[in-house]
């Protein structure tokens, strides 16, 4: 009986228990044992759990603290984590930060370029926590997450999936573990039965009175040996199968990654078209072209002098990168390599040059 | 006394040798030669010290390489002695070979011990020494007294700078004192010159933990060249050792203490930027760079691997994340209140620090590569600001070195949470326990980098043990008997009381009065007829205080009274040696005492009772140990899954391993004689786990007395013993002179002649027979013991 209220005065010892009354309503651990306090991450002002109901109940109203008025809703007051309420904030604007920025080192060329972008996210972080040019913080955290949606989806899908992955195997080890302290623990079993069994057995041999105790006693020494070594062989085996053969665990596989968007269609089959020799201008300074470009003559039909400069220009160059000594050792190789090949290659030749022909 | 070992010559300081101390010694060279590392077993007090030293110089001397000796032994005791061995080992050797050789012994202890400043020297704290000693040695302190400011600076350590930094002392060996001395006369700090000459010396004595715990051993033995000999003594608990050297105790107190040096680093940070920036930019500008810069690069082979900072970390570069110190700070600010919460959780919690990792990223966003950072970056953090006042961030460095561990191994490391320190308890105090279970992690850099280390004791059976537990592999692993002219010692096993009941200090019957009877009358019994000393070894404190007030209220005290002074250890460390002394005394004088003590208290590691100080030894009981410590039953479960080594054996293991102590404190030289008594049912099944040395003493009729027997055969053998001995009946059976030394050669090279005409039939036969014993050595547990099953099924119910 008298044990009792020393047990409880001794209660409050814990840390963070001294300062045990609620600011708002100046209750104490001592008047209401079961007290809780919430915080709001809105302004983090610690009350207690009964006058967050008094005061909130009806909608949102203000922070009852002196000096804050910030409008707090019912909702969101919860019970706080950490002791420290200044790390308590940190941690949620941390949590922001990283909903955004969860770059992954492998994305990163080098481990420097990794290193400058965690300080820089760090940075970012530091000045929220630190209130220092929060407003333009802020913004860059809103650009950075308009421009990479994309990215941040994946990475957090990535994420999510390793941490189930570790769930479920800190689960499989769990299991693996309880198995083997089964196993070792019937084998202990396993080994008692067989000496006590042994030791029965010497004695009926010896109660039957045939030959000497002490044969008797060596002989069947040696039987327990042997089957306690039979077994610890056939236990190390099964052992080692199992060790052969993991319960699912695959460890050091790359994550997933999106595969590469469908590439827009390509008709020439990546053929460039872009002329090889020579740089086709956009306008050719000659007086008889001025004159077909302005005369509505040869302009009404369609007739377009850039297609004119550019066939010329082909004309003009054609053919002079083309060696044939090479041409005949490639076509050989082709020919070489089988005959479905070869048409096809030649059927790709003929692309070439109908393409040229389009172009023209 | 001259002889050659194979080809090399060893001087030995005595007229006479002990055969086993030349076997020792033939061992220990095949080892050095083979380069590789060995487990040997002497018996206690057969000069196992001397014989090493002197076959470790004549090798260093004889041959060119010159390697260095490490040696490591346990207690500051023990260091001094083997200084002092040493010491007299060259003197003899100048006497002999005509001429001083070039050579330097030092040893290392603390700087408490070696501290000559006037007004630091009288602190009684070492941590207080050690912090006010750096705050005046400090680097930087000397750079700002350059600069003209006025700081204090000790002169002694100051002195050395003008010194050739090669040779502070000048050749031979120092004791403790003898350096001490050298210091007052030539004014220069001893422990500095000890640490500073360490490179240049030939023979390095100091504690285990300068080798084997990662801060220190950084710090210190970091530059040992790799060929060194390294030897570690009394080497029975050693994988204890390396446990405790990587496990970390946290409790609110201390992570309060955290919390308040991280606000002050805090400070100090803020102070630093506004009046000397450049230093934290240049630290920044090295951290970008990596963790030791290009200019020092960890080249391959110089430095010994520390544990708690593994290779591949110091070639990175520090994550961007902490590289500015104010964002380190937060980063630890934000930790130790992580911790904090975890504190009070109010149930117990053991994990993984894999699953610790995945909990402490999704509460506070903490990665797994800062933290493992943690250590190195807040030591750089530390130097960076030059703080003078260390011992302030004592509780921060912990805490730091806990994030790296945690963060580095995912296997071998254990977190326990235990909120209340006993079950009783209704008032939480959390512990964090981040226990090492892996003894090998410690010792690993120190078998890598040495080609030879040797571990050796008077009790270290079985030998096969400790290769497994600590991950090495042996060229030499041998248990030395002791030649005795005559049987000096008497180990005895008492299974049954006066009344013929079993005697036990099992879980079920410990508190019966009829076996708490039983021991009385044993020791009355034993108070009775020993001359002098009469050492009792009890399990525990707890059982010994519940058995002492028991044989209070039965009188057996009252009768002990009469024969002897009873003197109890207790687990303060004043009030057991004011204990040792006044026992001393009264075995000096008088009839003698009665010293109760425990088998893993202070008394039963490093303390001799030799002679008259010690006639019997009693151990009440299988000092097993209190296997409802979540740590042990931790451990025991990583022992079974890696190492294969079945719980009940390794708690026979070590309950006989203390207990082997225990009888060994008796027995310290050939001269010596004692009577060993083991009381209790179950130490007949263990037998075999016992040193080879005290197994062979016991023989098969002494192993299941009960006390009228016992009682009997011990006064039949001190009769015996005051039975006038001189010293020329152990000449040539356990002592050698010269001449018998090169008979027993010749004798072994004709062996040897006839085995290899025998086609090495014997050898091999010899080989089987080693295999066999050892065999036993390990099954021959008791599965008949129904406390140790209890025991164990809590261990596995967990």
């Amino acid at each position: 009986m008298s044990r009792a209220p020393a047990r409880n005065g001794a209660a409050p010892r814990r840390p963070g228990d001294e300062d045990d009354i609620c600011p708002v309503c100046k209750s104490s651990r001592y008047l209401n044992p079961s007290m809780r306090f919430l915080v709001n991450p809105e302004c983090y002002h610690k009350m207690c759990e009964s006058c967050v109901d008094r005061i909130f109940s009806h909608g949102p109203a203000p922070c009852p603290v002196a000096g804050c008025a910030r409008t707090l809703r019912k909702a969101r007051f919860r019970r706080q984590t950490f002791e420290d309420l200044h790390i308590e904030r940190e941690v949620d604007i941390r949590r922001r930060v990283a909903g955004v920025f969860n770059r992954r080192e492998e994305e990163f060329e080098s481990l420097r370029d990794w290193n400058n972008y965690l300080e820089e996210v760090e940075n970012l972080t530091w000045n929220l926590l630190q209130g220092v040019d929060v407003k333009e913080t802020e913004e860059k955290l809103d650009a950075y997450k308009e421009q990479n949606e994309e990215g941040i989806k994946q990475n957090a899908a990535i994420e999510s999936q390793e941490n189930a992955n570790t769930e479920a195997q800190f689960a499989a080890q769990k299991e693996q573990a309880r198995l083997r302290r089964e196993a070792a623990l019937n084998e202990e079993l396993d080994e008692r039965r067989e000496k006590e069994e042994g030791m029965r057995e010497m004695v009926d041999m010896m109660a039957k009175g045939d030959g000497d105790a002490d044969t008797i006693a060596r002989e069947s020494q040696k039987v327990v040996l042997k089957k306690s070594t039979a077994r610890r062989t056939a236990a190390e085996k099964s052992r080692q199968q199992a060790a052969a053969v993991p319960l699912f665990s695959i460890q050091g596989l790359k994550p997933l990654t999106q595969a590469a968007p469908e590439k827009e269609y390509d008709p020439f089959g990546g053929y460039a078209i872009k002329p090889e020799y020579y740089y086709l201008r956009d306008h050719y300074e000659h007086s008889w072209l001025d004159s077909a470009r302005s005369d509505a003559q040869i302009t009404a039909g369609g007739y377009d002098v850039g297609e004119y400069c550019a066939r010329a220009m082909m004309e003009a160059f054609g053919g002079l990168g083309v060696f044939v000594q090479d041409e005949i050792g490639g076509r050989q190789m082709r020919a070489e390599k089988g005959v479905g090949t070869a048409s096809a290659a030649a059927a790709g030749g003929g692309g070439e040059e109908g393409v040229d022909g389009d172009v023209l | 006394m001259k002889f050659n070992i194979e080809d090399l010559p060893v001087l030995f300081p005595y007229p006479r040798i002990y055969p086993e101390q030349y076997a020792y010694m033939c061992d220990l060279k095949r080892t050095l030669d083979a380069g590789g590392h060995c487990v040997l077993e002497m018996p206690s007090g057969t000069g196992k010290t001397v014989s090493l030293l002197s076959l470790i110089v004549a090798y260093q001397q004889y041959y060119p390489e010159h390697r260095k000796l490490i040696y490591c032994s346990r207690t500051m005791s023990e260091i001094e002695k083997a200084l002092a061995e040493l010491k007299a080992l060259m003197k003899y050797r100048a006497d002999q070979l005509g001429e001083e050789e070039q050579f330097r012994g030092l040893g290392l202890t603390s700087r408490k011990n070696l501290c000559l400043h006037p007004s630091v020297k009288k602190e009684k704290s070492g941590a207080i020494v050690d912090a006010r000693c750096r705050s005046l040695t400090a680097g930087f302190v000397k750079e700002k007294k350059e600069r003209g400011e006025d700081v204090d600076v000790c002169v002694y350590h100051d002195n050395l700078d003008l010194l050739e930094p090669h040779s502070l002392v000048p050749n031979g060996v120092f004791t403790f004192d003898g350096i001490l001395k050298y210091g007052e006369q030539h004014k220069q700090c001893p422990y500095f010159t000890a640490r500073r000459m360490m490179p240049f010396c030939n023979v390095i004595i100091y504690s285990y933990h300068y080798l084997l715990d990662p801060k220190i051993a950084e710090r210190v033995s970091k530059e040992l060249s790799k060929d060194c000999i390294v030897v570690f003594d009394e080497a029975h608990n050693i994988d204890n050792v390396c446990i405790e050297s990587l496990s970390i105790d946290l409790t609110e107190d201390s992570l309060r203490k955290a919390t308040r040096g991280a606000n002050n680093l805090e400070r100090k940070i803020t102070e630093m930027r506004s009046s000397d920036a450049e230093k934290l930019q240049n630290e920044y500008a090295k951290l970008v760079e990596g963790l030791r810069g290009a200019d020092e690069a960890r080249e391959e082979d110089t430095f010994m691997a520390n544990p708690a900072l593994p290779d591949d970390l110091l070639q990175e570069a520090v994550p961007g994340n902490i590289r500015r110190a104010e964002h380190f700070v937060a980063f630890l600010k934000r930790f130790v209140e992580y911790l904090k919460t975890r504190m009070k959780v109010l149930h117990v919690i053991s994990e993984t620090p894999p699953s610790f990792l995945q909990h402490l990223k999704d509460l506070t966003f903490i990665e797994k590569k800062p933290l493992r950072f943690c250590a190195e970056r807040l030591t750089s953090l530390v130097r960076t600001l030059e703080l003078t006042n260390i011992e302030d961030y004592q509780p921060l460095q912990e805490v730091a070195t806990f994030a790296t561990l945690a963060a580095t191994y995912d296997k071998g490391f254990l977190l326990i949470l235990e909120p209340y320190e006993s079950d009783t308890a209704t008032v939480p105090n959390p512990i964090l326990h981040f226990t090492c279970l892996d003894a090998a992690i410690a010792i690993k850099p120190v078998f890598d980098r040495f080609s030879s280390v040797i571990i050796t004791s008077g009790t270290i059976s079985p030998l096969e043990m400790y290769p497994k537990m600590l991950g090495f592999t042996t060229v030499v692993q041998e248990s030395y008997s002791m030649t005795l002219a005559r049987r000096s010692f008497l180990p005895m096993i008492v299974t049954r009381g006066s009344d013929q009941s079993a005697i036990s200090s099992g879980f079920q019957i410990r508190n019966e009065p009829g076996v708490v009877r039983n021991y009385g009358t044993l020791l009355l019994e034993f108070s009775r007829l020993t001359p002098d000393g009469l050492v009792v070894f009890f399990p525990s404190y707890l059982y010994m205080e519940s058995i002492i007030s028991m044989w209070q209220g039965m009188g057996t005290l009252d009768e002990i009274w009469k024969y002897k002074l009873i003197l109890v250890e207790t687990p303060d460390s004043q009030e057991t040696s004011l204990a040792l002394e006044t026992y001393r005394t009264a075995c000096c004088n008088g009839r003698g005492a009665i010293l109760l003590c425990v088998a893993r208290g202070k008394v039963s590691e490093g303390i001799d009772f030799d002679h008259h100080y010690g006639r019997t030894v009693l151990c009440i009981g299988v000092p097993f140990q209190y296997t409802e410590s979540r740590i042990l039953k931790a451990r025991l479960e990583f022992l079974r899954e890696t190492y294969r080594i079945r719980e009940n054996d390794f708690l026979s293991f070590d309950a006989m391993r203390h207990a082997a102590q225990c009888l060994g404190r008796v027995l310290r030289g050939k001269d010596d004689y004692g009577i060993m008594v083991l009381a209790d049912r179950r130490f007949q099944k263990k037998r075999t786990q016992l040193p080879k040395w005290i197994n062979q003493a016991l023989l098969d009729s002494d192993t299941s007395l009960s006390t009228d027997m016992a009682t009997a055969s011990a006064k039949k053998f001190l009769r015996t013993m005051a039975q006038p001995f001189s010293e020329r009946d152990q000449a040539g059976v356990s002592t050698w002179d010269s001449k018998d030394l090169e008979r027993h050669k010749e004798k072994m090279e004709k062996e040897k002649i006839r085995e290899l005409r025998n086609g090495g039939g014997k050898m091999e036969v010899d080989g089987m027979d080693g295999l066999s014993n050892g065999q036993n050595g390990i099954d021959g547990d008791d599965f008949e013991d129904e406390d140790m099953d209890a025991l164990m099924r809590d261990v596995d119910a967990e």
